[in-house]
């Protein structure tokens, strides 16, 4: 009996037994979840030809992220979709600030189950239910709110609390497709994702703040090699292609003409 | 120092009021459950026992997702519901029914055990007086197992009053309609700086916790005094 508890506390501690670290390099990355796929093809198109790089992508809504940053996760890149959290994370001193730069654009829409003609955001007042992320931490909700202030709705929709909070703007496009809500505030990257929603009302840019996707090393990341070749090849032309495919827009240093780069519909 | 916001009052009056709700709606049926595990000879008790007992081990987002399936839009109910009007997704009724699919196995086990302890001789007693079944079920097994019943309401108001999992999946996070305590604390830790406020809800939840298990204890007591005279 003695021989065989012997045994298993030595298994229990083999298991428990941190892992040791692999040989490959890797690369943390905090992405704001619009972005997920897009990200998802940087990082195959990037370990195709970085072998021995590991890409470990983290995904949730830009504010989530930042307070996961802020309190120790592990994050080599941060690309929020929203310029306050990385002004939030580089008062918190996480952030390399000399990286700081806009990766893409992006513009905001009104997805819904095609029954009702949308106008204007006055329209959204007969409405039962509208999902949007939840301002506190989601920039599309952010947005959204910023946008139906403007239209002066927000106040109204609130109090009648026909409001539904998703944590990021991929839960409240799938509250939409699968025709739980009325209509959900996302961007128009996620619209063309949408299985059965479809774009009611094009929200106007005047609305709300442009939407650009700051882009930054961490302090970590700055030592990690691997992290920083990530980041010139987020630079590159190949990349900019994978995000205009996926129907981001690029920044106008970018394109390096005068006008701001918007996604041809 | 408890800094709440309005927004955190109406999350704590809905999280009374959809614990309270789901408790008393699941009494009758947990009750009636209880009884037939316990006295009834049917084939097939092991089933509905070990479906009873399935949200207990059920993570309670997979709970959330089973009754997103069964009460959606594309569900099996969903549709037919609706035409009698009737809204589950992202209404308070969804976040009752959330708490009171999660809390059932815990209510009816307690029940359960009450009703098992209750001694064989008062049953056999009644029998052999000629009682009926529901005469013998109101006069004696009722009675005898109200301190259970009770235990198993406080407990699965406890257990609704944490709910979470299967509430966000279910009834979604609608500010003064589904945001229950867990919910608000849940998107303050998402925010930064909302560290303050989760910390506030968190203390009325531990309070509130302490009052329930406090007022159980001594209306446990005082069923324990009025029977054993």
């Amino acid at each position: 009996m003695k021989s065989e508890i012997v045994v298993l506390l030595s298994l229990l501690q083999l298991l428990v037994f941190p892992i040791l670290p692999g040989q490959a390099a890797e690369v943390h990355l905090s992405v704001a979840a619009s972005m997920s796929d897009a990200i998802k093809e940087l990082d195959a198109a990037f370990a195709a030809d970085h072998p021995g790089v590991t890409m470990l992508p983290n995904f949730g809504s830009s504010g989530s992220l930042a307070k996961q940053v802020a309190q120790g996760a592990a994050a080599d890149l941060f690309i929020s979709a929203h310029p306050k959290w990385m002004s939030y994370l580089e008062k918190e001193g996480r952030i390399a600030p000399q990286t700081v730069r806009d990766l893409a654009r992006n513009t905001l829409v009104f997805v819904g189950p095609p029954k009702v003609s949308v106008n204007s955001l006055n329209d959204l007042e007969v409405m039962e239910r509208i999902a949007l992320g939840s301002p506190q931490s989601v920039p599309a909700g952010q947005y959204a709110e910023q946008a139906m202030r403007a239209a002066g709705v927000y106040a109204g929709l609130a109090a009648a609390k026909k409001l539904v909070m998703a944590k990021d703007v991929r839960q409240a496009l799938l509250y939409a497709d699968r025709g739980e809500v009325d209509g959900a505030f996302v961007y128009r990257t996620d619209a063309l994702l949408a299985q059965k929603a479809v774009v009611l009302y094009a929200v106007p840019d005047k609305l709300h703040d442009p939407i650009s996707y700051p882009l930054a090393l961490t302090v970590e990341g700055e030592k990690n090699s691997a992290a920083r070749a990530f980041y010139e090849f987020l630079a590159s032309p190949a990349a900019m292609k994978i995000l205009e495919k996926y129907g981001f827009g690029v920044p106008a240093a970018a394109t390096g003409a005068q006008g701001r780069g918007r996604p041809r519909n | 120092m408890l800094d709440l916001s309005p927004q955190d009052m109406q999350a704590i009056w809905l999280s009374a009021r959809v614990a309270t709700a789901a408790t008393l709606i699941s009494v009758p049926f947990g009750f009636v459950v209880a009884y037939f595990l316990v006295f009834v000879r049917l084939p097939g008790k092991a089933l509905v026992e070990g479906m009873v007992n399935l949200p207990l081990v059920l993570p309670p987002v997979v709970i959330g997702y089973l009754l997103l399936l069964l009460f959606g839009q594309s569900g099996v109910l969903g549709p037919l519901l609706q035409s009698f009007g009737i809204r589950i997704i992202f209404t308070l009724k969804g976040a009752v029914i959330a708490s009171a699919v999660v809390g059932f196995p815990l209510l009816v086990r307690s029940i359960r055990t009450g009703m098992e302890d209750i001694d064989e001789r008062y049953l056999q007693a009644s029998r052999t007086l000629g009682a009926r079944w529901w005469d013998t079920l109101l006069t004696i097994i009722a009675p005898l197992s109200g301190r259970a019943v009770l235990a198993g309401m406080t407990l699965m108001f406890a257990r609704s009053l944490g709910e979470f999992g299967a509430t966000i999946i279910l009834a979604g996070n609608i500010p003064g309609v589904t945001q229950t305590i867990p919910l608000a604390i849940y998107e303050y830790t998402n925010t930064p700086g909302g560290d303050g406020m989760a910390l506030s809800l968190c203390l009325v939840s531990i309070v509130i916790s302490f009052v329930v298990l406090l007022a159980n204890e001594s209306v446990s007591r005082k069923f324990r005094q009025r029977t054993t005279r």
